[in-house]
């Protein structure tokens, strides 16, 4: 304080440099930045961070000099790093009226800074700076995330491996009071339901089972069984834990839903054009495979094409039996769903266009996803037409090709 | 019949293009020669090259197609671009103002400012990418200074809301704001019309005279381009 007055300075960042403007607004001083964008945007995300940067220290101990004993900042982390780390009085306040005079004359302040020698030049010099500061911050946003996509792929594969596991062991243990359930109910997670809602078997009525969704043919048909069952009657004890064991299977199968619905996002965002063509599932795997989605771009199509098979290519290379000719890329419907002699064709042409699709995703971020997945349908027409029978055993072209090449 | 291209009537920047069938369209000249942003045609005539601007794909062309009375992007504004995507009307708006404007763009999707940053800005120098979220104006308060027009077409709930803190911040004073109102993704339940309405409500609430409403139909379904100038 002089003389008793609080004088206080508002001090403000931008791409010119850390500005001090004084009780009237005026521009007081000023710590200029150097010429050079890279350096001005790590400095100015080092800002951001609340992390203290030498030209603002400086400034603050001129200012301090000068006799300035308060000091005003629009952004509270960097209010904080300044009270933190040089021990002086800070205030926050959203928009100043130091900020009004800096955003209505940025041009004039950085030719009156020196910083600029025409104020026309400022547009450049911002052009410049949000290009590094945007590549920076869109590198850190996209970093890692799929690796994200990898745990989740996983965490959803152990999942269902784990709630097999589980519903193994349910169905034995239920079985012993109402084996017949066990053929009558396919699906693991409807199973745990009905024993969770219904328990015991007597339960199974015609009306209970409708409520729990059961279509009435079958309804009925369950509600029969159970009456006419021959397992053991359990005690209320015994039925219960297994009740309770089935409720906790539900939710390990809701968290996998979650996790499935959360995959698909992230893979909307990491890799669009995967997505599109593959599915996030399979997309997923194929990243997973890879080790991340970087990897998977830089494979060739014949690589990726059997990626997951890696057992049966390595035997196929020491026994000289045939090579793989596909791998995790068999889930796809548009393979798996085809007759068997398409498969191989439809495998390259599908690794092929996976191919394209990982390096758009991580080098360019287009979205093509579309028109591959157009391309890739049309194409599986035209084999599907062109090849309607199989063509003939390997073991006969061979020997074809043997007594051609005799003659 | 001959291409032909002359300056639209009334809003500078802007062209209209008569094709070889004699349908007309509108145009921009093109700032980055060569260049095409998202598949649009480009025309040259007496040396100059053009781009033809799709009002089904930008509602800014099919808001002036739809009988906007002003257009506040002119040659030389500086305008500050919530929501700028990968950059379609954004890159029109660039040619329209040329060099002697500046548009700040700023778009919270990585994928999306990825393609703008790469495809858009490296070829023109008047456009500035922005990573942030609109929601948080002063976190780009170290690049943009104070602007002619806010152009805001960001799909989220109040919008206009939005809109508003950045003006507080960044729009002079008798500056206008353009705001692309989709009644659909603020609240599905609603009638449309409504929901344009309430919008409209913030807006003078918050210091803005409204003075146009057009809907952008065959264009785009279900919105309407407001525009309005701050008396704050
Ligand atoms: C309808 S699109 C804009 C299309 C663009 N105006 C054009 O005509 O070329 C809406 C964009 O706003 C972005 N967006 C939504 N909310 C945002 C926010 N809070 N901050 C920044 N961008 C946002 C979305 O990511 C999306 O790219």
């Amino acid at each position: 304080m002089i003389g008793g007055i609080l004088v206080r300075a508002t001090v403000l960042g931008c791409v010119i440099g850390i500005l001090g403007f004084g009780e009237d607004n005026n521009l007081v001083d000023g710590v200029t930045f150097p010429r050079d964008a890279a350096v001005v945007a790590e400095k100015l995300e080092e800002l951001e961070a609340g992390k203290l940067i030498e030209e603002l220290e400086e400034l603050i101990e001129r200012l301090r000099g000068k006799g300035y004993t308060t000091f005003v900042f629009e952004r509270p982390k960097i209010a904080q790093a300044v009270q933190e780390k040089l021990e002086v009085e800070v205030r926050i306040e959203s928009i100043t009226e130091a900020g009004e005079v800096l955003r209505g004359n940025m041009g004039k302040l950085a030719v009156e800074l020196g910083f600029l020698e025409d104020e026309a030049e400022l547009a450049g010099w911002i052009h410049e700076v949000s290009m590094e500061l945007t590549r920076r911050r869109v590198r850190r946003a996209t970093e890692k995330r799929d690796l994200v996509v990898v745990q989740t792929i996983q965490m959803i594969d152990d999942s269902e491996k784990t709630l097999n596991l589980f519903m193994n062991r349910v169905r034995e243990w239920y079985g012993l009071h109402f084996p017949e359930l066990n053929r009558l109910v396919e699906k693991h997670e409807t199973y745990a339901r009905l024993v969770s809602k219904l328990g015991r078997r007597e339960n199974f009525t015609p009306e209970n089972l409708m409520k729990e969704g059961i279509p009435e043919e079958r309804a009925s048909r369950m509600a029969e069984a159970a009456v006419r069952s021959v397992g053991a009657e359990l005690q209320d004890v015994d039925i219960e834990k297994i009740r309770m064991l089935c409720g906790e299977i539900l939710k390990l199968y809701r968290v996998k839903s979650t996790l499935e619905e959360y995959l698909r996002e992230l893979m909307d965002e990491v890799a669009p054009n995967i997505s599109a063509l593959a599915g996030a599932t399979l997309g997923a795997r194929l990243i997973a495979l890879a080790g991340g989605l970087d990897n998977l771009a830089k494979m060739p199509a014949s690589t990726v094409q059997v990626l997951g098979a890696e057992k049966a290519l390595f035997r196929s290379l020491k026994t000289g039996s045939r090579p793989p000719k596909h791998g995790v890329i068999f889930q796809h419907s548009l393979i798996h769903g085809s007759k068997r002699w398409l498969r191989g064709k439809i495998a390259r042409l599908l690794a092929g266009k996976l191919a394209i699709a990982a390096r758009t995703d991580s080098f360019s971020g287009k979205f093509i996803g579309d028109r591959l997945r157009e391309d890739l349908e049309r194409r599986v027409r035209e084999i599907r037409e062109k090849y309607p029978k199989p063509k003939p055993k390997p073991a006969v072209r061979a020997r074809r090709r043997l007594a051609r090449r005799r003659k | 019949m001959e291409v032909e291209v002359r300056s639209h009537p009334e809003f500078p920047g802007i062209y209209e293009v008569t094709l070889e069938d004699g349908s007309t369209r509108l145009a921009t000249r093109n700032l980055a020669p060569g260049r095409v942003v998202y598949g649009e045609k480009l025309i040259t005539y007496e040396g100059v090259e053009y781009r033809l601007w799709d009002p089904y794909r930008s509602k800014l062309a099919a808001a002036i197609l739809k009988g906007l009375e002003v257009v506040p992007i002119k040659p030389g504004c500086r305008v500050l671009y919530l929501g700028a995507a990968s950059g379609t009307t954004a890159s029109h708006v660039s040619d329209i103002i040329g060099e002697g404007g500046h548009v700040y763009c700023v778009e919270f999707a990585p994928r999306a400012i990825r393609e703008l940053l790469n495809n858009v800005c490296r070829f023109r120098l008047n456009m500035s990418p922005i990573l942030a979220d609109a929601r948080l104006p002063s976190g780009y308060s170290t690049l943009v200074g104070k602007v002619d027009v806010i152009y805001c077409d960001i799909a989220q709930p109040e919008q206009a809301k939005i809109l508003a803190d950045n003006a507080r911040l960044y729009l002079k004073r008798d500056g206008w704001i353009m705001l692309a109102i989709k009644a659909r993704s603020i609240d599905v339940t609603k009638e449309p019309k409504e929901l344009y309405e309430r919008e409209i409500k913030t807006l003078k609430k918050n210091n803005f005279e409204v003075k146009e409403v057009i809907r952008l139909e065959p264009y785009e379904k279900d919105h309407v381009m407001v525009t309005a100038e701050y008396k704050g």
